[in-house]
């Protein structure tokens, strides 16, 4: 975990893979959290382990406003507080009982999860729209060399393959590998979207070849 | 005597400098291996709390288990399995009155690997409060989600964790029940990591169907699950039976391999029980009262 106070935001997800109702584990550099969103669109972040026994909340459910854990039915609110308690459906919880939660934002089509608190806003997007996600076997600076091009502070690279623009969304995994959104030209045919895909996933392939070759492999 | 002397003296072989620390306790217990009725020459290769080891059976049948270098182990028979330790056991593997009962079947359920504590499979195995959630519309089925109160204990007599009336509604209890019923439950925790189930018996109602979790401890974090039965249903063919157990811990399986962290943690204040836990809490104390942390961790990390 960084220890700058200054906090920044990860991209974690396309706002389209998180339909409403669900939750899903999204990989942050420092682990795993449960990201979720509620019957009525609101999105929500929390750490990925229910306090009663250890269970993973990302395999849980949601069901209205509250994401319950898979184990025992144990529900808690967007802002972390513990709801309802199944086996004893006549208590209610005390207030210690509680997840940690993440600031998260959902904006520009991407899902974006602060770590500490971050400065300002998650970077703007403007003209891109969000194509799809992918996780390559290689860091950052390997997918900056195949890519020809750096991603700024923010891990948002600009690059132009076979004649068109992208925008990467770099954001670090465990491990050493990095999650990729990818995003084209806002009003990008299908066909455009299509070459999009495929030059991001030879952009992946040259990325882990350069970094297994240099490997312990 | 330390405890690292007497791990040393125990299994000379074993111990490489990156093992966990001694568990001398639990080495010293009967833990299940494999089935009778699988039993053959060329022998199960397999594992006991971190050395390797080997389970064969000769021509007549006897089992045979050695250890890493080849010293022979320990061997009992018993409730359809083969029994075994690292140690010396200084007690008999504990007694199932039942299993002598005329009448009953026994069901070889088979084997589960698990990757998780051996210790956080005995726990699961006594919690009800997930029914609902995990066994949905089998064991247990919103909105019967209430855990009444119940009595557990560490019984002093026989050094045995007991959980009793224990009650819960569940859709289809067994493959023998039709429609749903207010089960009763008994649990008995004789060894660190087998337990002991009574249950309401839908056939017949004066007697407890007997329902076990024999867990074998491969490493502290990796186990294979031998569940067996003693049942009274003279109805339900054997594959059926075999299939509704299998179904069921395959489901728990789902829950145990997601758990943080592997271990079972015994200091509170890592996870947050509640009265329904009554059986888990007592478990926990009995395991630390005797030393019983093969699988566990002590300290919040």
């Amino acid at each position: 975990m960084r220890s700058d106070t200054t906090g920044f935001w990860t991209p974690v997800a396309l706002s389209a893979d998180l339909p409403a109702g669900t939750v899903i584990p999204a990989r942050m550099a420092a682990g795993t959290i449960a990201l979720w969103r509620s019957q009525t669109g609101h999105i929500a972040a929390s750490a990925d382990r229910c306090p009663h026994r250890g269970m993973s909340l990302s395999h849980g459910f949601v069901r209205g406003e509250v994401l319950s854990c898979i184990y025992h039915g144990w529900s808690y609110g967007r802002a972390g507080n513990c709801l309802r308690i199944p086996a004893h459906p006549g208590l209610t919880p005390p207030d210690a009982i509680r997840v940690v939660t993440h600031d998260v934002r959902d904006t520009g089509g991407i899902v974006w999860v602060a770590s500490g608190i971050p400065a300002g806003d998650p970077p703007d997007l403007d003209g891109f729209t969000p194509l799809r996600s992918l996780t390559a076997d290689a860091d950052r600076a390997a997918l900056a060399l195949a890519a020809g091009a750096q991603a700024d502070e923010d891990g948002r690279l600009v690059t132009n393959i076979a004649g068109q623009d992208l925008c990467l969304l770099l954001a670090d995994q465990p491990e050493g590998r990095t999650l990729i959104h990818v995003l084209v030209r806002s009003g990008s045919d299908a066909a455009a979207r299509i070459a999009a895909s495929r030059s991001v996933e030879r952009l992946r392939r040259m990325a882990e070849s350069a970094s297994h070759k240099g490997g312990v492999q | 005597m330390t405890a690292q002397t007497t791990l040393q003296q125990a299994m000379p072989h074993q111990a490489p400098p990156h093992q966990a620390p001694p568990h001398q306790a639990m080495i010293d217990e009967w833990y299940p291996v494999g089935l009778v009725s699988q039993l053959d020459r060329s022998g199960r290769h397999t594992a006991l709390m971190g050395e390797p080891i080997v389970v064969s059976g000769d021509d007549a049948g006897n089992p045979l288990v050695t250890g890493g270098n080849g010293r022979i182990l320990p061997v009992k028979v018993r409730y359809g399995h083969v029994w075994s330790s690292l140690g010396t056991p200084t007690k008999d593997i504990f007694s199932i009155p039942e299993a002598d009962q005329p009448g009953r079947r026994f069901v070889d359920v088979g084997v589960v690997r698990v990757r998780c504590s051996p210790l956080r499979a005995v726990e699961n195995f006594l919690d009800i409060a997930h029914f609902p959630f995990v066994h949905t519309d089998v064991l247990g089925a919103e909105p019967h989600t209430e855990v009444q109160n119940y009595t557990a204990e560490i019984r002093a007599d026989v050094d045995e964790v007991w959980a009793t009336q224990v009650k819960f509604y569940q859709p289809q209890a067994s493959k023998s029940a039709s429609g749903g019923i207010t089960t009763e439950y008994m649990y008995r925790v004789p060894a660190p990591t087998c337990s002991v189930l009574y249950k309401t018996c839908p056939p017949r109602p004066s007697e407890w169907d007997v329902i076990t979790l024999f867990v074998q401890p491969l490493a502290e974090d990796l186990c294979d699950v031998w569940p067996w039965m003693a049942l009274f249903d003279d109805e339900t063919s054997m594959t059926d039976l075999i299939h509704f157990q299998q179904m069921i811990f395959l489901q728990d399986r789902s829950i145990l391999e997601n758990q943080i962290p592997r271990l079972l943690p015994l200091d509170p204040g890592m996870e947050i029980p509640t009265r329904a836990d009554l059986t888990s809490i007592a478990y926990r104390r009995w395991l630390k009262r005797h030393d019983y942390t093969y699988g566990a961790q002590l300290v919040a990390r």
